[in-house]
């Protein structure tokens, strides 16, 4: 045993006697990277068996319309076809809806958008199906369309759906914004406008269908099986315990995969398979997946706001619009959430916000990291950038004065408690970064290479809240060797979340991660634990998992007690071993405590469930505390601009997140990392474009995501730890919180070097270009 | 049209008959079960169905089977037993270098491709090694601190 090892377990077992925590806070090897590292056949496509036909979708190519005609011969004859299938294929209700029942699984006859899938070609192998599909015709009848979402608003517009173009809307009614306009001593008035941003998980969406006696069992890369398992079922007219539905390890995911694709793909492979009796495997490619499946919602959001002469904020009027596309999908509950937002981390004394998710015949959009959170933020952290301008007040200094902390009330008057981080966040940022000598400093540049700091600040709900119940089952099992097997219907997808969830079991019961091992989530053993979104496995899940193993402890202490010879309250369990703590040296082996345990017929397995409290607000008037706590965090980035090209690139970036308690802060940091850069994508580079409804960039050719050669060269990351209300030992979540900001911090950054208000994401070369030439062209008389 | 290839997987020859319009990502997955190598575009652009086809690193779906005729492909798996690949690996894991794990293979092969050549790279040579794979979960920076560690003291 080296040195290090052993110093590790002396200071472990110093904790278990003292009653501290256990392995929380340390990093830890998360229990599915060996299967990664090797490569392992552990994917939806690497567990492919022989004899599986191969379906392939195809989809619409206008945007609104009626089908006339198809003409599917062509397809049907092709060389290895099985058939070809369609509305008509359908044994239930042709739906694949997440909330509202607004969307078919194969349009028909009304096409909505360049994205309704039609139908699938079953096909012995993948490149018969494909051509097969290529030499299908289809022939419409042409509908009026509507690209933009304000258009889709107006009087008189056609509608896209028989109950009008509005999917969900909002409002929020704090104080009394028109006196608080008539206190203000500025008020300014701007729209933002947010693009299309695609997921890209590199692992697109995919499910494989296997008949069995009498159903179908389905596995598939998804968020949500239980979910996946009653979409299939419908589609079917099959009971739900038909239909088992397993989640293979899952290659990225980022919110599309919990909303209706992976719906799409695994009710199309199982339709084929029950109706030709061979396993089917429906994949998408990367450009299927990119025009079928949701994307983040392009927003307009117009901010009116009101400040005081000395920059304390009076009054917030907004205005915000989500595209939802041809359909709604979990949108209904992004614009809560945007809504919710509205005037992000800072206290408003009156807001009034009113928000429509609107129908459009773009393809459609739906959940995607951050859920609402980039775009509101994005929003509101440029309007208080420009606030401070026009005040002539620092930007920080301006935040300072606004910002949240304890006893503060945010936009739906929750008043904020002891667990509220930000203050210590903003520190860490500005004191890493340099903040306040390099603003200053970067007043006074000459020459065309410009630098320029950005700050945005970070308030994100924590918990479903508005979005339904947030509850979680998790079941944990002692195994006759030892092993410890947890299993839930809550899903990992690589963020190291269920590990974060077994590691709280592994400090409740004192033994190893090593010693654990995961069930792979499975609808015919696992409890429906709600859908695996909203960043909610730790802070949810683990109180789940930390009550089940709470229960087993209880259990064993008594054997493990008396094979020490002591009372119960003396024993102490750490690192795989039981021992008295007025005596640690002499100890019992859990294997051994497990061994005794079995012979007395002690019941080993347990499951543990959590709901998180309710979360009451006023729909009325968007007043109340919708979320159970906060996760925390600022952001600043420094960027060098060329203003002769426009070429920026981000030199900087510092963050500091309040999550309450690291339980892995390796984890914490990849969460921190990888949102930012994904943030950055979002406010740099990425947009999926459409043109006339017909996605033109549906590929990773002309889509661009950062590679290794876009990240900012200096990224400094802080752990803020205030302990919250809900999660266990005061975890708050933190996978999303990370990609909201950068669009405000970038922007405001750029505009701080070059004087260029850029209030389109993204933040272009050629749109920072095309800003300083128009701020340097003559005026008109 | 069918041919008979023989393409020198990490270190055996396996006779095979392929397409003329068959990919050697295709082969190595479907035919060889290498279910390391990923695809994730089909187009050349993410780069994770990398492998080294007689020790250059190219995008297995931008490639022809036929076009590696009495050529030498390795993978992940052929390097299991490698030091410098397990040095590699266990450098992934202790970093959290992989999440969703779906680049992983290919970051691999592009880490190990360059330690060795070099044992202690700078991050703008890792990052120029890694440059062609895409990673959408870690923002690369466990991932290159992975990279440095695990050219310590590789083979060269």
């Amino acid at each position: 045993m080296s040195e290090q090892v052993s110093q590790l377990l002396d200071s472990l077992r110093a904790k278990a006697e003292k009653g501290e925590l256990l392995y929380i806070g340390e990093n830890v090897v998360r229990v599915d990277s060996l299967e990664k590292v090797l490569g392992s056949p552990v994917y939806t496509a690497d567990l492919i068996p022989k004899g599986t036909v191969y379906a392939k979708l195809f989809h619409s190519s206008i945007p609104h319309g009626t089908i006339k005609r198809m003409e599917l011969g062509g397809a049907k004859s092709y060389p290895g076809v099985l058939g070809v299938l369609t509305s008509k294929d359908i044994l239930g209700l042709n739906e694949s809806s997440a909330i509202l029942p607004d969307r078919q699984l194969f349009a028909d006859p009304v096409v909505r958008s360049t994205g309704d899938i039609l139908g699938a070609v079953i096909a012995e192998t993948l490149p018969a199906a494909t051509d097969a599909a290529a030499r299908i015709k289809v022939e419409y009848d042409l509908l009026p369309a509507i690209f933009d979402p304000t258009e889709s608003l107006k009087p008189g517009a056609i509608k896209i759906h028989p109950k009008g173009n509005i999917a969900r809307q909002m409002k929020i009614r704090k104080g009394n914004v028109d006196e608080g306009f008539s206190k203000s001593d500025i008020v300014i008035e701007k729209t933002y406008r947010t693009q299309f941003q695609d997921a890209v998980p590199l692992e697109p969406e995919v499910g494989l269908a296997i008949p069995e006696d009498g159903g179908v069992k389905v596995i598939g890369s998804m968020q949500s099986p239980h979910h996946t398992q009653a979409a299939v079922a419908k589609v079917l007219k099959l009971p739900p315990e038909k239909v088992r539905v397993i989640q293979a390890v899952t290659g990225g995911a980022f919110g599309p995969k919990s909303d209706e694709t992976p719906y799409d793909v695994c009710s199309t492979a199982a339709l084929a398979a029950v109706k030709f009796r061979r396993p089917v495997y429906c994949g998408m490619d990367r450009e299927d997946s990119m025009v079928m499946h949701t994307k983040r919602h392009p927003f307009v959001i117009s901010h009116k706001t009101g400040v005081t002469s000395d920059g304390m904020l009076v009054a917030d009027e907004s205005r915000i619009i989500g595209d939802t596309g041809a359909y709604a999908s979990l949108g209904v509950f992004v614009i809560v959430r945007a809504t919710f937002h509205t005037v992000g981390a800072y206290e408003v004394p009156n807001v009034k916000a009113d928000s429509f998710l609107v129908y459009t015949n773009n393809t459609y959009t739906g959940s995607l990291r951050g859920f609402g959170g980039p775009q509101a933020i994005f929003a509101i952290e440029s309007q208080m950038e420009e606030l401070a301008r026009k005040l002539g007040i620092d930007p920080l200094e301006f935040r300072l004065r606004n910002m949240l902390v304890p006893g503060k009330k945010n936009a739906t008057s929750a008043v904020m408690d002891a667990s509220c981080g930000l203050p210590q966040c903003v520190e860490k940022v500005v004191t890493s970064s340099g903040y306040r000598e390099k603003s200053v400093r970067y007043r006074n540049q000459t020459g065309s290479m410009r630098r320029g700091l950005g700050i945005a600040l970070l308030m994100h709900g924590n918990s479903l809240g508005p979005e339904g119940n947030d509850y979680g089952a998790v079941h944990v099992e002692i195994l006759s060797d030892g092993t410890i097997s947890v299993g839930s219907g809550l899903t990992e997808y690589g963020t190291g979340a269920i590990s974060g969830i077994m590691q709280v079991a592994s400090s409740v019961l004192g033994v190893p991660l090593s010693r654990f091992k995961l069930e792979r989530p499975d609808t015919s053993k696992h409890r429906e634990s709600g859908p695996t979104v909203a960043s909610r496995v730790v802070v949810i899940g683990g109180n789940a998992s930390k009550q089940a193993a709470e229960k087993l402890r209880n259990r064993l202490i008594p054997v493990a007690a008396q094979l020490l010879k002591t009372d119960d309250k003396d024993v102490a369990m750490a690192d795989g071993l039981a021992f008295d703590r007025h005596n640690p040296s002499v100890t019992v082996r859990w294997d051994d405590i497990v061994d005794e345990a079995y012979r007395r017929g002690v019941n080993m397995k347990e499951e543990g469930f959590f709901m998180a409290p309710a979360a009451p607000w006023d729909q009325e008037v968007g007043q109340g505390t919708p979320y159970v706590q906060y996760t925390w965090g600022a952001l600043i980035v420094e960027v060098e601009v060329d203003t002769d090209t426009g070429y920026y690139k981000v030199v900087g970036a510092h963050a500091a997140y309040d999550v309450g308690k690291a339980v892995n802060p390796g984890g914490v940091l990849g969460q921190i990392y990888g949102g930012t850069v994904q943030g950055l994508g979002y406010a740099m580079m990425e947009e999926l474009v459409h043109k006339d409804g017909v996605v033109v960039n549906p590929n990773l050719g002309d889509y661009y995501i950062p590679t290794s050669m876009d990240i900012p060269q200096e990224f400094k990351t802080f752990i803020v730890e205030v302990p919250g209300p809900l999660g266990p030992f005061g975890a708050k979540i933190i996978a999303e919180p990370p990609i909201v900001l950068p669009g405000a911090a970038v922007r405001n950054a750029v505009l701080n070097a070059t004087g260029v208000s850029v209030d389109d994401l993204p933040v272009t070369s050629e749109k920072v270009l095309m800003g300083s030439r128009l701020k340097q062209a003559p005026m008109a008389p | 049209m069918k041919r008979v290839i023989t393409l020198n997987v990490n270190g055996t020859d396996h006779p095979t008959s392929v397409d003329a319009s068959q990919r050697l990502i295709d082969v190595l997955r479907d035919d060889l079960g290498l279910k390391s190598v990923k695809e994730g575009c089909s187009t050349g652009d993410c780069g994770i169905c990398a492998v080294l086809v007689d020790g250059k690193l190219v995008n297995s779906c931008l490639m022809l089977a036929a076009q590696c005729d009495g050529r030498r492909v390795t993978t992940v798996e052929g390097l299991a037993d490698d030091p410098t690949m397990k040095r590699m690996q266990g450098s992934f894991i202790e970093n959290n270098a992989a999440q969703c794990g779906f680049c992983t293979p290919a970051m691999l092969m592009a880490s190990w491709d360059l330690a060795r050549h070099s044992t202690d790279p700078t991050n703008e040579e890792i990052q120029v090694a890694i440059s062609g794979i895409l990673c959408r979960c870690t923002g690369y920076y466990q991932i290159i601190d992975s990279v440095h560690e695990g050219c310590k003291g590789a083979r060269r």
